[in-house]
């Protein structure tokens, strides 16, 4: 009894707050007409399940590290456009496999690179002269050969074969891909091993560049010790060869990918883009964020100048920014017995919309969502609260150094760690992309969104994270809807409508309102 | 030779302040070696030099035969070193059983290790799913070093582990560290002077960030000089 009285008296504030914020939805609530409570309440949870997987993952990471990464809407939008790559237009994305595959080849053998420079003994000069001209013959190599490597790809100019007509007929199942392009100009052998080799020359240029920086000589006599790194030459030798076994098995897949149900395609983006993401993030922290620890304000620079360059790369490979992407099959019937009336009628005939008091929801965006956001916050509470690394995460957050004194590898830790954050958002992109629509900038305006949840929730707060998200999603939606109604307000001959800008401002304006309230957000701890 | 720790003339920067500027310390295998000195000497990071977690730029680590220095914390620390710092730290999100899980470094590490540490500090038995937070200054000082039990270690590094505990804690916790010195070797901080003549055989005294002076504890009881000229409050 006392521990109850006392737990309220703990955390008092918290709990009116929450009060309070039921009151005001219960409150909006009841000025709508019930197929609308359902409909915005479950379009707010979906928002808020979107916006959770992205904050999420940026929690984990500014927890861990201490890193503000303003990449992470950024790595969210490009994990959209890979999955829909892979969704609307499966042979494109078979055709870039090979020569990516092979350039990671290359890269992968960093590590054996530093181990070989390091051996050579070279003399200074020529140490300060020969990245150089390495650098120079890659960008020779690879910009001869990287345009000439045949990916079949769309025309942003003619509508025949632009994305959006792709989109559609990919998801009306009417799907037909052009004919695939070949080398021109040069026969394939030259043209694999070109880039294999261009690929070798660029990590050995890296390593090169970093290497004549970073060591100390103590440190690459530590180097040298642990002899030769066999974990990067397998994982060279691997992708070189996957990327070769999938330049020859490069059709078979294609024409398989394409016969494949829409729904398999959907899984298979979701794990491709959160696996290729998880990539990315795992060399963003090695090669970028690494060096920066020590200074957080470039670190912070550092994820804005990614995330801008991210953009722009999209631009270049998309084209055209603005695409839809189909719904999963599971969810798009609209025929017979559609609108579904009831669970049965939904499993049986895949339907795209579910029909409750009059009105419709959308099964993938307000039901779908809902559940994808439980699951991953299901997964990722238990991966925090029951295993081996969640423990040391949880750790971390408070004292990396303690951690690593416990003699954990902290810093692999942390790239994991940040590799799982941005594959969870890209994860997020492939979800929301049905949803939203694809666009360069779907990914800042949902990591403000997310800033502004985890500031609500309490910065590393996984909890705090959730209901924060939770909220500025519901919010959001409310506005939108009342926008439409209007709000009735005493002394007022109109009712009031919200208009769009109010949107993200109702959003901010809460924010400042509980930051007075609770300066550490409503799940946030003192420090 | 039968050092198992020699740290040699080590200087260690933090950003540009020299911290260390020539610390020596002979830590002799199975003995407890206690650093002395003023607040702010160097005691603390002399530990953290030492596990390379404020590297040190120049000089020798050497232990057991191996020079160290240069490695990363985790390497030096798997090496069988444990760390028990100042101000504990406990973590808060985790319970007491998880605080001392994280330190195995092999599976099955708590479960070999639960009598010793339990026979040691019987409190954590019944505490082990209270959260972190939860604990008492005393109690969270049992977590640390029986943290640092769990894995097999050679040395451990303790750093001030009677600050801010009450007497009869006091009494306790060097009880307990005696206990545990008959199996590990020990290098410890201690600020309180009586407590640290108790437990130590041997001492070394840092005064701002050079090692002045080493010796046996027994004599230096009676060397009222070098402590007014050393430890006493200036």
């Amino acid at each position: 009894m006392n521990k109850i009285s006392q737990w309220f008296r703990k955390n008092r504030t918290l709990i009116i707050t929450l009060l309070v914020l039921t009151i005001v939805y219960l409150l909006a609530l009841r000025g709508l007409e019930p197929k609308d409570q359902v409909l915005t309440t479950l379009r707010g949870f979906s928002m808020g399940a979107i916006i959770f997987i992205v904050a999420a993952g940026f929690s984990l990471i500014f927890g861990l590290m201490d890193v503000l990464n303003l990449a992470h809407g950024t790595l969210f939008m490009i994990g959209a456009y890979i999955g829909w790559t892979i969704i609307v237009r499966p042979d494109t994305a078979v055709d870039a496999i090979t020569p990516i595959a092979l350039l990671i080849a290359g890269f992968a053998l960093l590590p054996l690179m530093d181990v070989l420079i390091e051996r050579l003994n070279i003399p200074e000069k020529a140490a300060r002269i020969w990245p150089w001209v390495g650098l120079i013959l890659v960008i020779a190599i690879l910009g001869y050969l990287l345009p000439k490597y045949p990916v079949t790809t769309w025309d942003v100019g003619s509508y025949e074969s632009s994305p959006i007509n792709y989109a559609f007929a990919a998801g009306q199942g009417t799907l037909v891909a052009p004919e695939p392009e070949l080398f021109q100009g040069v026969s394939p052998v030259v043209g694999l091993g070109g880039i294999l080799l261009g690929s070798f020359i660029a990590g050995a240029t890296l390593a090169g560049f970093a290497h004549y920086r970073r060591y100390s000589r103590k440190e690459a006599k530590v180097i040298i010790d642990q002899g030769l790194p066999h974990t990067a030459i397998w994982i060279s030798i691997i992708t070189a060869l996957i990327g070769i076994i999938f330049y020859f098995f490069n059709d078979p897949l294609s024409d398989f990918l394409l016969d494949l149900n829409n729904a398999w395609l959907f899984l298979i983006a979701i794990l491709v883009s959160f696996v290729s993401i998880a990539g990315i993030g795992a060399l963003m922290e090695v090669l970028l964020v690494r060096p920066l620890y020590a200074t957080p304000i470039y670190n912070l620079l550092m994820t804005l100048g990614v995330s801008a360059i991210g953009i722009e790369f999209v631009r270049t490979i998309w084209g055209n920014p603005a695409f839809t992407m189909p719904r999963p099959s599971l969810f798009a019937g609209t025929g017979e017995g559609c609108p579904a009336e009831s669970l049965a009628d939904i499993l049986a005939n895949k339907c795209s919309t579910i029909s409750i008091l009059g009105g419709r929801i959308r099964t993938y965006n307000d039901v779908f969502v809902i559940i994808v956001g439980l699951f991953i916050l299901i997964t990722v509470w238990i991966l925090l609260q029951r295993t081996r690394l969640g423990m040391i995460i949880r750790a971390g957050v408070q004292d990396s150094e303690m951690v690593e004194a416990l003699s954990i590898n902290v810093r692999r830790v942390f790239t994991l760690v940040f590799a799982l954050g941005v594959g969870l958002a890209a994860m997020g992109g492939v979800i929301a992309a049905p949803s939203m629509g694809l666009s360069t900038n779907m990914g800042q305006v949902l990591l403000i969104n997310a800033l502004i949840a985890l500031a609500i929730g309490g910065l590393t707060s996984y909890p705090g994270a959730a209901v924060g998200a939770l909220i500025v999603g519901m919010l959001q939606q409310f506005i939108v809807k009342y926008g439409q109604i209007g709000i009735p307000l005493p002394f007022m001959e109109e009712a009031f409508k919200p208009t769009p800008p109010l949107v993200p401002a109702s959003t901010v304006l809460l924010m400042v309102i509980i930051l007075l309230i609770m300066p550490q957000g409503l799940f946030g701890r003192k420090e | 030779m039968d050092n198992l720790l020699e740290v040699r003339d080590i200087h260690t920067f933090i950003s540009q302040f020299h911290i260390l500027e020539g610390v020596s310390v002979r830590v002799p295998r199975g003995k407890i070696v206690t650093l002395l000195g003023r607040n702010g000497a160097g005691k603390t990071t002399t530990l953290k030099s030492i596990l390379g977690l404020t590297p040190p730029s120049q000089g020798q680590v050497i232990f057991d035969g191996q020079d160290i220095l240069g490695q990363r914390s985790f390497n030096i620390a798997a090496l069988g070193i444990g760390y028990v710092p100042e101000h504990r730290a406990i973590f808060r999100d985790l319970s007491v059983g998880e605080n001392l899980k994280i330190a195995e470094r092999k599976k099955g590490d708590l479960d070999r290790k639960a009598d010793i540490i339990f026979d040691l500090f019987p409190d954590l038995k019944r505490l082990l799913h209270l959260g972190g937070d939860h604990l008492s200054g005393g109690q969270q000082q049992m977590l640390a070093i029986a943290r640092a039990l769990v894995p097999d270690n050679k040395l451990l590094l303790i750093d001030e582990p009677t600050e801010g505990l009450a007497p009869v804690l006091i009494e306790q916790m060097m009880e307990a560290i005696r206990q545990l010195s008959s199996e590990t070797t020990v290098l410890l901080v201690e600020q309180n002077f009586i407590v640290a003549t108790h437990l130590a055989e041997d001492y070394v005294i840092i005064e701002e960030g050079q090692s002045v002076k080493e010796g046996k504890i027994a004599d230096l009881i009676n060397d009222q000089e070098t402590i007014h000229r050393y430890l006493e409050a200036a």
